[in-house]
């Protein structure tokens, strides 16, 4: 049924007048769909943070010069490196997807004299320019421009 | 430490805002291509030699969209990898476990900076 | 007359007189088929065991009193239909409270964080009566009375998982109505609750898992408040770096 995680959640500073007994949680409560479905949008951090040093390692070789950018892309061609860039892409679709979906909702009703569109109008404008940025990127670093 | 990262939350909240926008925004296009397109011969070589990748990444457009792709990414990925060990209980910690978190993604933001700036 | 169905209700007792620990007690009854789950425990209450305690009120969801754990997830109980349920229905006090009985419980942490965030109208200085009434337009209005719908019911505390992990978070509801007054035109008191927003049990604590609006009974979306808050705080706290602060708004 329930359990105790945190003994001290919601505990007022004010002595209680009766022993209470600790708050519990429901057995269900991070293992629920939806709760690990936010779990691993959390977890999503540790792919973030590993890319971000992946591409840093990219940009120092692309200093170093073509001996060390030639070792990079042959690198990029070992199996273990292609399952972490696809769970990456993955993982930023994910991410994307649920955060496109809440970002609209977290803008105030107005800053100053600023009002924010309406939320579908958002929500359609992120994923357009999502698809136009990574159209952009494909292009220009797939080859096709300049 | 908790005080400081308090009197810091705000700091890091754009930060992580802005990775997670920006970043989540850019990361698809460069996995595409350099993470799985050319790895698996689906885009010529000559469009990642290095020549071309360089030009393209010493160009003032190309430095920031660079630095991008490494700074953005490290700031979610702190944030909810922070996040993540309060979901686990880590309440206690979450000083120590903040203060390395957004300490390693400062690190990769500065050497970031100095990767992009050395193209 | 429709009919009677038999269901067993698993419901967790504790008396800090004699109990170390909660523990459960199983009731069967027959229950009517339009029954809520509010419906039920009071018949046991009633008819069963006088002994069982538990909150209610209104029975139409505005009181906020009969929040619990059904079968795992928060509900208002006098909005809940037994028809949702199998032949086992499992009822907790609410998750993350202490209990103080049975189905009871402590809410003073929740009471201690609300008055913290100020939930009133604060104006630097009020208007004289001859100067009449504070008006405000239907548009001005519609910018903060989603927010205001809250019955602080708190099954948002329930279902909040920074909640269940750090006692000092402001939380779900006490966010959502103090960024309610932060919204109203006729408030001037948002500087001083960004400061509270942004001091210990942060709003930034908040990791906008949304689980506060998917529980919501009122369809308040504190997620939703929460987050634009967070927007706001920054927005105020850079301003308080730049501008030297005064009084009032």
């Amino acid at each position: 049924m329930s359990r105790t995680w945190n003994p001290h959640a919601m505990q007022p500073h004010a002595a209680a007048r009766t022993r209470s007994a600790p708050p519990g949680i429901p057995d269900r409560f991070w293992s629920f769909p939806r709760m690990r479905r936010y779990l691993l949008f959390d977890a999503t951090g540790l792919v973030y943070l590993l890319i971000g040093f992946v591409i840093l390692r990219a940009a120092w070789a692309l200093g170093d010069g073509p001996e060390a950018w030639g070792r990079v892309l042959h690198d990029y061609r070992n199996p273990l490196y292609l399952l972490f860039h696809a769970i990456t892409l993955v993982s930023v679709i994910f991410v994307g997807v649920r955060f496109f979906r809440l970002f609209p909702k977290a803008q105030p009703p107005r800053i100053g004299p600023a009002t924010p569109p309406p939320r579908p109008v958002i929500h359609a404008l992120l994923y357009a320019v999502w698809g136009a940025v990574t159209l952009g990127l494909l292009l220009v670093l797939g080859g096709v421009i300049p | 430490m908790k005080t400081l990262l308090l009197r810091l939350e705000p700091v890091v909240w754009l930060l992580f805002g802005m990775g997670i926008m920006l970043g989540t925004i850019l990361l698809p296009g460069w996995l595409l291509v350099m993470g799985l397109g050319a790895p698996l011969g689906l885009v010529p070589e000559s469009a990642v030699a290095f020549d071309r990748v360089h030009a393209l990444a010493a160009n003032p457009l190309g430095r920031l969209v660079l630095l991008g792709l490494i700074a953005l990414p490290l700031w979610k990925g702190a944030h909810h990898l922070r996040s993540l060990s309060v979901d686990g209980g880590g309440h206690e910690r979450d000083g120590l476990v903040g203060g390395v978190l957004y300490a390693l993604a400062l690190l990769g933001s500065v050497l970031g900076v100095v990767a992009v700036a050395r193209l | 007359m429709s009919q009677l169905r038999k269901k067993t209700f698993v419901i967790t007792r504790f008396d800090p007189d004699k109990d170390q620990v909660p523990k459960t007690q199983s009731y069967e009854i027959e229950c009517r088929p339009d029954w809520k789950v509010l419906d039920a425990i009071n018949f046991i209450k009633d008819e069963v065991d006088p002994t069982l305690s538990h909150r209610w009120s209104c029975r139409m969801a505005v009181c906020g009193s009969c929040g619990m754990n059904v079968n795992g997830e928060p509900r208002l109980t006098c909005k809940t239909s037994l028809a949702e349920y199998g032949d086992v229905v499992e009822i907790e006090p609410l998750a993350n409270f202490p209990v103080v009985r049975d189905l009871v419980v402590d809410i003073d942490g929740f009471m201690e964080k609300f008055e913290s965030v100020k939930p009133w109208i604060i104006r630097a200085k009020e208007k004289a009566p001859e100067e009449g009434t504070c008006r405000q337009s239907p548009e001005e209005l519609e910018a903060f009375r989603q927010f205001s719908m809250c019955i602080n019911c708190m099954l948002c505390y329930a279902a909040c998982p920074v909640v269940a992990n750090s006692p000092e978070f402001l939380g779900p509801a006490a966010i959502a109505l103090g960024h309610r007054y932060n919204l109203d035109s006729r408030d001037e008191g948002a500087a001083e609750r960004n400061e509270r927003f942004r001091g210990e049990g942060t709003i930034f604590e908040c990791s906008y898992a949304n689980e506060c609006s998917e529980v919501c009974p009122k369809n308040v979306d504190p997620a939703a408040a929460i987050n634009q808050a967070k927007l706001l705080a920054v927005l105020d706290w850079a301003r308080g770096l730049v501008l030297p602060r005064k009084g009032g708004k």
